[in-house]
């Protein structure tokens, strides 16, 4: 048995799956103030009556993390940047505690310029005094050379609780995304390491002897253990359960629009030949990008609970929710109200919904039944317009290769699957050329893929055959190689070293389906001869479901 | 967060499966290192930055520009279309409003590439630079363009193309041609009978570093171009005259060619050479971003700048300060060409055209009709070591009456005549491309 607890913003749901399917599902409403406890009646209520000893693993989603962050509600962070020359560094401080440190390293890893340790140690001194206890430590090209950063966390070791270098979060470059995410990890580490401590307890004394993971927005798991120290992985991983949740429900092969819509939000996402498309860069939190990968996910502000309002005669609704719908009680109506208007919906107290909208139209000269139809149109539009712009986006991704360029590839769905609270009354709205689904269950898909997701990890290698160098930043791999070192040895390597890494972190064998996706080799000339290869490699272990729930 | 002044689309296009030859320096990772740096500074992420993916270049956006012998598909792979539809791609972004300014990191180059194509020559086969220019002016209805080339090597192709239009000004400086391939980009070339003062050669010493770059753009670029008063500044953007650079003799900086892009003030730059691509391109390269886009970039300097950058003597200083009266003559006050024709007539020039990447050689007669109404037919006889004679008939943009006839009697002529393997008809404008090959 597999079970799953996806803790959302209002909701909470959880679901155990065995070989026949869902056995148990149960929501609860999410108390903000109390996750830990509103995960505990969770995990109680979905396992009553069953045998604890069945149960395999554990998938846990989270929002506690990204509240944190977006209430920001952070811990005080002495973030260590050493940059070179570029953008001067000083755009990139964040929080209030940000040092600048002269030292430089080039984009081949060379050092050009060493870290100055005396004004590391006048700072660190700073920040012993100030009673900063948790750190991240960024220097430029350190996924080419991780030296400096390992320089500063030495001198932190003393002084502090934990500290997050840069070059282990990811092997992309992004000097700043780089230090935005390391200062983000260290900011959470301590409320969720404390968080993930309480829960692998408690679920220990339930007689649970089974793997806790947690959920990351790229549609898969980290084992809890591992995400301790990777608090910021499991950002934002809500919309991520339910896209995971979809490929559980329904066979998808084809290139798909994925609709999850709730009260006041619309998420949508894509998938190209069934596999849900990863946004190449890492997620934004507000406006502020990171190195944490994701899927590639659009949100609006249109959803069941999306007020509708009036001005100079133009019909809107969103992006504010003002409380619930009118058929549930609520005082403004809502776009749910209009469906139930318009007949296409029968939620709640439809008469209260009619009432509503009569009263809209008195204050403005539109007819009810034109305030209904207009709202809906209006919706449908917005949610359209967007589905229009992310594949526009998408299918002009740049490429760098002549045979990409000519080979170029688009997207094109040719389903949209909806899920979420008002699933059924969008199905009806959104109905035209292209074929709609809404799986059954969809009001638990979230928490279907929470149950269900696999482990994802991504990491790269690169190799300087001249100066017989390899490395593998984001697992700490620094190795000697020949100089015939060739694209296939580095392939070979690659996946080995990730392999070995994850094993130990406890991630388990069946999982651990990794694949090489990009790989390259070019040849260095110095004046007119070779000086070595520049090889790099890419692998994944791509989003997947432990079963599928489709016949 | 860091936001750009002005909205910039860079068009990026490395071609990393793309060479001359695996040695040659116009090869696959040329731009690997500049990808690398502008990815780890987060170019992408800064607000109002752009990434754009490239056309590709239609075989009527080459022939607005170039005759191609036999014709565009035997002398243009993939990669140049791709490269040429880069730049298409940066002039749409800006001229449709979608930004304020674009830059096409795009290889392989162009600027060496001259009206008549047999093949490559100076790593280029056709030119960027002018197939947008062309571009520009068919859709967007400009006339006056300048192009400024801050490339080391003298624009030899865009000069060729553009030698009679006098919309077009095209400056170019360059180490001088005494001392560097192409060898040419002397003083004294300064654009065809109908067309005098608008070309504008600026011959620079070897060595000569940040303060004679910006002296030279302060005292003669900038005054020629705000006389001028074009509607579209392009900057041919070649970064080989940095001190690093490993074909060339200049001792220019990233800091200059930024704080040059940031007085200059182009529309639209288009990369051309550069081949310290460890050294120089990263950093050149991510100063021209920053300041097309408005972003400071003093922080922006190479790593080794402390160590082998060295400015110019006296003696280049003052030899810089002489060019000036020169080059401002040649454009307020330029001498009449002693070779024209008397209106009505043909004035003739006779070239040799040598292709040193492909090993061709071209010898050219080219016809220029004197027209008081337009800038005159353009006929070129061509004779290549792989081609016997072709010929090429240009009815220019603008062309009035008498030279849109003159030009089909002539094609006319030229096919019947049955001396041409190819004859080729431009007709801009009626928009007629015809290509008859025996
Ligand atoms: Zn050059
Ligand atoms: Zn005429």
């Amino acid at each position: 048995m597999l079970l799953g607890i996806d803790v959302g913003g209002t909701h909470t749901d959880a679901v155990l799956i065995d070989k026949n399917g869902i056995k148990s599902t149960f929501k609860a409403k999410t108390d903000t103030k109390d996750l830990f406890n509103t995960i505990i009646t969770a995990l109680k209520e979905v396992i009553s009556g069953v045998n604890v000893k069945e149960i395999k693993n554990i998938n846990l989603s989270t929002t506690l993390s990204t509240n944190a962050i977006i209430e920001n509600k952070l811990e005080k962070t002495g973030l260590f940047i050493s940059s070179g020359p570029g953008i001067n560094p000083e755009n990139f401080k964040i929080g209030d505690n940000t040092y600048i440190i002269d030292g430089s390293i080039n984009h081949r890893g060379s050092e050009i310029l060493k870290l100055d340790t005396s004004a590391l140690e006048k700072d660190i001194k700073a920040c012993v005094k100030d009673g900063i206890k948790v750190f991240a430590a960024v220097t430029k090209f350190s996924t080419r050379n991780n030296m400096q950063e390992l320089q500063i966390s030495d001198s932190l070791k003393n002084n502090g609780d934990f500290i997050t270098m840069g070059h282990l979060l990811s092997s992309q470059l992004s000097f700043p995304r780089r230090a935005a995410t390391a200062y983000y990890n260290s900011a959470v580490w301590r409320i969720n390491s404390n968080f993930l401590i309480s829960v692998i307890d408690v679920v220990k004394k339930m007689g649970i002897n089974a793997p806790v993971n947690i959920l990351k927005a790229d549609g898969g798991t980290i084992p809890a253990e591992a995400s301790k120290s990777l608090a910021v992985e499991s950002i934002l991983s809500g919309t991520a359960a339910s896209v995971m949740g979809i490929t559980a429900l329904c066979k998808i092969t084809d290139d798909a629009v994925v609709l999850d819509i709730g009260g006041t939000t619309t998420d949508i996402a894509l998938f190209a030949s069934g596999v849900p498309l990863i946004e190449k860069d890492g997620i934004s939190i507000g406006n502020i990008p990171t190195l944490v990968r994701s899927l590639q996910n659009r949100s609006i502000g249109i959803g069941g609970d999306s007020v509708i309002s009036i001005t100079k005669g133009e019909v809107k609704v969103g992006p504010e929710r003002k409380g619930p719908s009118a058929a549930e009680g609520g005082t403004e109506p809502t776009l749910i109200d209009a469906m139930n208007f318009a007949g296409i919906t029968n939620h709640q107290n439809k008469e209260k919904s009619i009432e509503a909208i009569k009263s809209l139209s008195e204050k403005n000269k539109l007819s009810p039944s034109d305030i209904a139809s207009k709202s809906i149109d209006f919706a449908v539009k917005k949610i359209k317009d967007e589905i229009d712009r992310l594949l526009f986006d998408v299918n002009q991704k740049p490429v760098y290769t002549v045979h990409e360029m000519l080979q170029g590839r688009k997207i094109i769905p040719k389903k949209i699957y909806i899920i979420g609270g008002p699933a059924k009354a969008f199905e009806q709205v959104l109905k035209g050329d292209i074929k709609i689904i809404v799986p059954e269950n969809h009001g638990v898909a979230n928490a279907i893929g929470a149950t269900l997701a696999k482990t994802t990890f991504e990491s790269e290698l690169f190799s300087d055959t001249g100066k017989e160098k390899m490395m593998i930043p984001n697992i700490g791999i620094k190795e000697k190689v020949s100089q015939k070192y060739t694209l296939k040895d580095a392939e070979k390597d690659l996946i080995s070293y990730t392999r070995k890494y994850l094993e130990n972190l406890g991630y388990r064998d069946s999982d651990l389906n990794i694949e090489v996706v990009e790989s390259s080799s070019f040849r260095m000339i110095e004046g007119f001869y070779s000086s070595g290869n520049d090889i790099r490699v890419k692998c994944q272990i791509k989003p997947g479901v432990m079963m599928n729930l489709y016949k | 967060m860091l936001k750009a002044k002005n909205r910039l689309g860079l068009i990026f296009f490395p071609a990393y499966d793309w060479a001359i030859s695996p040695t040659h320096p116009e090869r696959e990772e040329r731009l690997l290192y500049t990808q690398d740096q502008l990815r780890e500074e987060g170019i992408f992420d800064i607000d109002g930055i752009v990434e754009l993916k490239p056309d590709i270049a239609t075989e009527e956006d080459v022939m607005r520009s170039h005759s191609c012998f036999p014709d565009v598909k035997s002398v243009t792979t993939e990669s140049h279309m791709i490269s040429a539809g880069g730049a298409i791609r940066a002039a749409r972004a800006v001229l449709d409003g979608e930004v304020d300014k674009a830059f096409a990191l795009v290889r392989p180059p162009g600027h060496h590439s001259m009206k008549s194509v047999h093949g490559n020559r100076g790593f280029c086969n056709i030119n960027n630079e002018s197939i947008m220019l062309e571009y520009i002016r068919e859709k967007y209805n400009k006339r006056k363009i300048a192009i400024v080339d801050t490339d080391c090597h003298h624009g030899d192709g865009t000069q060729d193309i553009f030698w009679h239009d006098p919309d077009v000004l095209f400056i170019s400086l360059h180490q001088d041609g005494r001392t560097l391939y192409p060898g040419s980009g002397h003083l004294r070339e300064l654009g065809g009978p109908n067309a005098r003062g608008k070309t504008i050669n600026i011959p620079l010493p070897p060595n000569t570093s940040e303060e004679g770059f910006i002296y030279t753009i302060d005292k003669m670029v900038l005054p020629i171009l705000k006389d001028f008063k074009p509607e579209v500044i392009i900057n041919s953007a070649g970064q080989d005259n940095h001190y690093t650079d490993p074909i060339t003799n200049m001792n220019f900086t990233a800091h200059g060619y930024a704080l040059l892009n940031e007085k200059l003030n182009p529309h639209i730059a288009v990369l051309e050479g550069g081949y310290s691509i460890q050294g120089a391109l990263p950093y050149v390269n991510l100063g021209i971003v920053l300041a097309m886009a408005g972003i400071d970039y003093s922080s922006v300097k190479e790593p080794d700048y402390n160590k082998n950058y060295v400015p110019q003597s006296k003696d280049i200083t003052e030899y810089i300060k002489q060019l000036e009266e020169h080059v401002l003559n040649n454009y307020f006050n330029p001498a009449p060409d002693i070779e024209r024709a008397p209106v009505g007539e043909f004035t003739v020039r006779r070239k040799n055209i040598y292709y040193d990447t492909d090993g061709i050689q071209e010898s050219q007669q080219e016809h220029i009709l004197i027209c008081n109404d337009c800038r005159g037919v353009l006929m070129i006889e061509s004779t290549a070591s792989i081609n016997p004679p072709c010929i090429g008939i240009e009815i220019p943009v603008n062309g009035c009456k008498r030279c849109q006839e003159a030009g089909h009697k002539l094609f006319e002529q030229a096919v019947k005549s049955k001396e041409y393997m190819t004859v080729l008809l431009t007709d801009r404008v009626n928009k007629v491309y015809k290509n008859v090959t025996q």
